[in-house]
This record gives structure tokens, sequence and C-alpha cells, in this order.
């Protein structure tokens, strides 16, 4: 990754046109879905998804949307991107054999380690809040009633990019240490998925990570704004990772 | 020009003072001292696995010591030298490259962080050395990736160049060539500067350089000015004798003439002699009628690769 900040913009381009796409579908969906939640509700097939539509059911727009954009597009193709960006940060010099030239120029490793983890940390929560963003473009295109205003949508971007910053900081510190990006990516998807399936296991579901971003939370944005007893852990998660991640490059050997 | 501070008044670029670093258990490079001065060309050799590439490394930051300090271009090494690099160019011996890149954005890549008119410096090298500027990276072969790297390493207004094996993989012409730029860059410099070059080509190593730094294992085993060397070389005389010859005898024999004994290599002894007239030993040896005749003597001026070996045992060069 000889141009950071351009292969970020790429990037994160391709995945927020992913992210805008899915929900574009969804927000046109919309006005058929409140038709028939009834008959979603009925045919959901486990017990933790029946609670989901109904707290949709419950919700209204601003749940639908939030489950929508957040808990399902969000949490998939975001997860995937976080790892994906950060997986190859370091160890991808390490695997191509270009660790020695990009260590050997008269830059800190700090600036190239920030440099790094920011252009992928950028590319990660832009589209979260670009794509977030149109929500209200898209209702008036779709002519879907009801109102969003752009505070609430902003607060539940900064919840989502929290969690997504702390999947991207790990997996990048991993990179720090690592020469496999590949590896790195496949064990760190491997255990998302697997909270994911957590969440959908009645008994285990809050045990799982994206418990923090599900459809509950972001009804309670609504109602009492941000909560900094989840969003600063989350934080911390990431800066604590930053941190080993920084050690771990100055002690990393050009090899 | 960036650097020269302190060491430029004293004359030297490169001061290393019981530099070592050590893997785990294995001792890459022994405590080593080191003097590489202003104004000449410092030739690093040694066979593989001689600590070459690591003592590099350990001089421009990209490996920190586990024991001992190093002064570079007036900089003291601490950290992950930066500021040593900012007064030292650097050419890796591994060729590693981002394939997607053409020359000019490669090279954009590997001169960041220097002056502006660098990238400007490289593309007129790689001009002369004739790599296709607006061709990527991935299509070019090994010797054009190493010519690239020399670029961006020659390419800064630096005090001390550090190259590892920059014309390895080479062909002669390009290697002359390279040689020539490194000539020309020692001559034209405005103000100090010091190139210490590490070479599997002991030809041309010898042809350059004004000093030769000899390590074997982890180990500085030599460093001397090839005049000196060179001086040495004039006395060494090597005699084959038959299978069977008498070896205390003869070793005897060569240290009353006021010679020394460098060892054998199967039948053949390897002698430094006192002065650079090799007749008089030789005489006195012929006339001792109760040693064994030579079958061979080779005098005049060996290859690096031989005397190395005759003066340090060493093999694999």
């Amino acid at each position: 990754m000889p141009r950071p900040w351009w292969t970020a913009f790429w990037a994160s381009l391709g995945y927020g046109i992913l992210l805008l796409g899915a929900l574009v579908a969804a927000i046109a969906y919309y006005p058929q879905f409140a038709e028939n939640i009834g008959k979603f509700k009925s045919l959901a097939p486990l017990a933790v998804l029946k609670n989901l539509v109904g707290e949709l059911e419950e919700g209204g727009l601003w749940a639908y949307v939030a489950g929508q954009q957040f808990f399902k597009g969000c949490n998939t193709l975001g997860t995937a991107a976080a790892v994906l960006f950060a997986a190859g940060a370091v160890a991808g010099e390490a695997n191509r054999g270009t660790m020695e030239i990009w260590l050997a120029r008269p830059i800190s490793r700090t600036r190239l380690l920030w440099t790094r983890y920011a252009a992928g940390a950028l590319a990660l929560v832009a589209p979260v809040f670009w794509t977030t963003w149109t929500i209200p473009l898209q209702m008036r295109i779709f002519d879907v009633p009801g109102e969003l205003g752009y505070g609430l949508l902003t607060l539940a971007a900064l919840h989502q990019s929290a969690l997504l910053l702390a999947i991207y900081s790990v997996t990048f510190a991993c990179s720090c240490n690592g020469r496999h990006p590949l590896r790195i990516a496949f064990v760190v998807l491997f255990l998302t998925t697997l909270q994911f399936a957590l969440y959908l296991v009645e008994q285990l579901t809050h045990y799982s990570l994206f418990r923090l971003t599900d459809v509950q939370h972001f009804m309670a944005i609504a109602k009492h704004g941000l909560d900094p007893a989840l969003v600063l852990p989350l934080v911390g998660v990431s800066a604590v990772s930053l941190a080993i991640g920084w050690w771990l490059l100055r002690r990393r050997l050009p090899l | 020009m960036g650097g020269g501070g302190q060491g430029a008044s004293d004359g030297v670029a490169i001061e290393a003072r019981g530099l070592a670093r050590s893997f785990g258990e294995r001792q890459a490079l022994l405590p080593l001292d080191l003097d590489v001065r202003y104004g000449e060309i410092t030739g690093l050799v040694g066979p593989n696995g001689s600590g070459k590439t690591t003592l590099q490394r350990l001089l421009v930051g990209l490996l920190p010591p586990s024991a001992g300090r190093a002064r570079i271009g007036g900089v003291e090494l601490v950290g992950e030298g930066v500021a040593v690099r900012r007064v030292a160019s650097y050419a890796p011996g591994e060729i590693g490259h981002y394939g997607e890149l053409d020359l000019e954005a490669h090279l954009r890549f590997l001169v960041a962080g220097r002056e502006s008119r660098c990238l400007g410096r490289a593309l007129e090298i790689v001009g002369r050395l004739g790599l296709p500027r607006g061709v990527r990276v991935r299509g070019f072969s090994h010797g054009m990736k190493r010519q690239m790297l020399f670029a961006a390493a020659m390419a800064p207004d630096v005090a001390v160049r550090i190259l590892d094996e920059p014309t390895e993989g080479l062909d002669p012409s390009k290697r002359a060539e390279v040689l020539a730029i490194l000539e020309e860059d020692l001559a034209s410099a405005k103000g100090p500067r010091a190139i210490l070059l590490s070479s599997h080509h002991l030809g041309e190593i010898d042809r350059i350089a004004a000093r030769l730094v000899f390590l074997e294992r982890g180990r500085l085993l030599a460093d001397e000015r090839a005049a000196d060397l060179a001086r040495r070389a004039r006395r060494l005389l090597r005699i084959r004798f038959d299978e069977q010859a008498p070896r205390e005898r003869l070793l005897a024999a060569i240290d009353r003439l006021g010679a020394s004994s460098l060892g054998w290599q199967g039948s053949t002894v390897a002698i430094e002699l006192a002065c650079d007239d090799p007749r008089p030993f030789l005489a006195g040896l012929v006339s001792q009628k109760d040693l064994p005749p030579p079958e061979e003597i080779a005098y005049g001026r060996l290859s690096l690769a031989e005397l190395y070996r005759d003066l340090y045992g060493v093999e694999g060069l």
C-alpha cells in the first residue's frame, strides 16, 4: 500500500456504494414492509428474530431505518470493511516483502503507523456517515412518510462508528505484529461472524458484541442521546489497540 | 547538504563502538568498532551470513542494536534512527517493490521525506541507467529493480550512503555504470560524503574502495586500507609441494627465512614475505637441499577472494 490515502479513497468509495445500495433498497421497500409487518413477525423462524421484528413494529420508521442501515448494513459490510482495511495495513508490507523499503525512509514509524491507521479509519467511517445522511433525501424520493433529523442520524452513525473502529483497531494491532494479512482477516472475520451468530441464539445473545448496535440501542439514542457508558469503552478499545499497534511496529524488524 | 555535522570536523562519517546484534541465541554481529571516513568508498565484504546486511541495517536504525552505539554523519543513532536516515541514504539488499507503481511513482515513494529535488535527481540516474520511466515496476527484471533502489539511494544530498549490494544481479556494463556513478558522486559532492558499499563482486570492490572492512560470521576480521592490502598482496607467495612433503620442516624453514606462513590449503602453503622482492626468500628456500623441491610457485597480484582466503582462511567468497 504505497499510497494509503489513495487506496483508502477507492476502497471507501466501493464499500460506501455497497452500503448505499443496501440502504436504498431498504428504504424503497419500507412502505411494503410497514404494511406487512404482522406477517413477517409470524414468519420469523427464531425467537430472537421475532423479537427483532417486534421491536421494528413498535419503533416504527426509526427502528426500521436503524435496523437496516446500522444493525444489518454496517454490522455486516462495515465489519468486513474494517477487517479488510486493517488486516493488510502493516502485515501486507511484510507479506509482499516491502517492509524494509517502507521503513527505510526518513519517516518515523509513528507517522507511518498514524497515516495508515487514519487513512483506513476514515475510509471505514466516512461511508457510515455519508450514506446515513442520505436517508432524508431517500425518504423524500421514495415517498416514505415520517421525518428523521440529521442530529439523530449523526449520533447513530457515531455510535455505530465506535464499534466498527474498535473492530478495525484490534485487527490493525494484529496486523502490526503479523506477516499474513489473509490469515488475520480470516481469523477476525470468523470471530466476528461467530459474534453475529451468537446474537441470534436466545440464550447467548447478550454475549454478542453486536448487541451494542442492535435496534434497542438506537431506539435509546433517539430518546436519550449517545450513551457514554457504551461509546467510551469502545473508543478505549480503539485507543488501547492503536497503542499496542504502535508499540509492536516500533519493535518490528524490517523483514 | 544534510548532515556532516560533528563528524565532518574529525573526518569520521560512521563511528561504531561495540555495536552488536543478536537474534535470540544467534549472534548476528559480535561487538564491533568501526570508523568510516569521509571522502572515500569503504567496501564491506564477507561471505553470505557474515553480518554485512545486519551491520548496514543497524547503521540506518532499521534494527535496534543489542549493544553498543553508533554515530552516522555526526548524528547519534538513537531509537528508530529517523535522524540518522535524514543524513544517510540506504539501498536495501532485499528487493521489495510495489509492482503496481510505475518507475516515477515508485521513486517518489522511495524518496518521500527527502528534499524536493531528490526525485529529479533520481530520475536523472535511472535515465542514465536506461530504465523505462512509464513502465510498471512489476515488469522489471531483478537487476532493474536493484537499479531503481540504487537511484533512490543516490539521489538525496546526504553525508553518508549505505548501499547493500547495489550491483548484485546486474550485467557487467550496468555494474560498470553503477560504479562510475559512485565514483562521480564522491568526486562531485559539495560537502563531506562517505559511501559504505557491500558487494559480492570482490573485483569491483577492489577497484573502487579505498578501504576494506571484512566480516566473517558476525566478526570484524579485518579493516584495512586497500593500498595496505595491495601491499600485503604483493608479498604473498603460494608454493605447492608434494603431498608427502614434511610440513613441519617446511614451516620451520619459512620461519628461518624471515617470512610467515599463513597456513596450508591442501598441499599449497601461503606465505607472507617480509619484503616486496620474493627472490631472496625463494633463493634461500631452494638452497636448503634437505627440503623437497616446490612443484608450483604463484606470485603476483592475487584476487581479493584469494587474498582473504590466504590471509584469513575464509572460504566462500
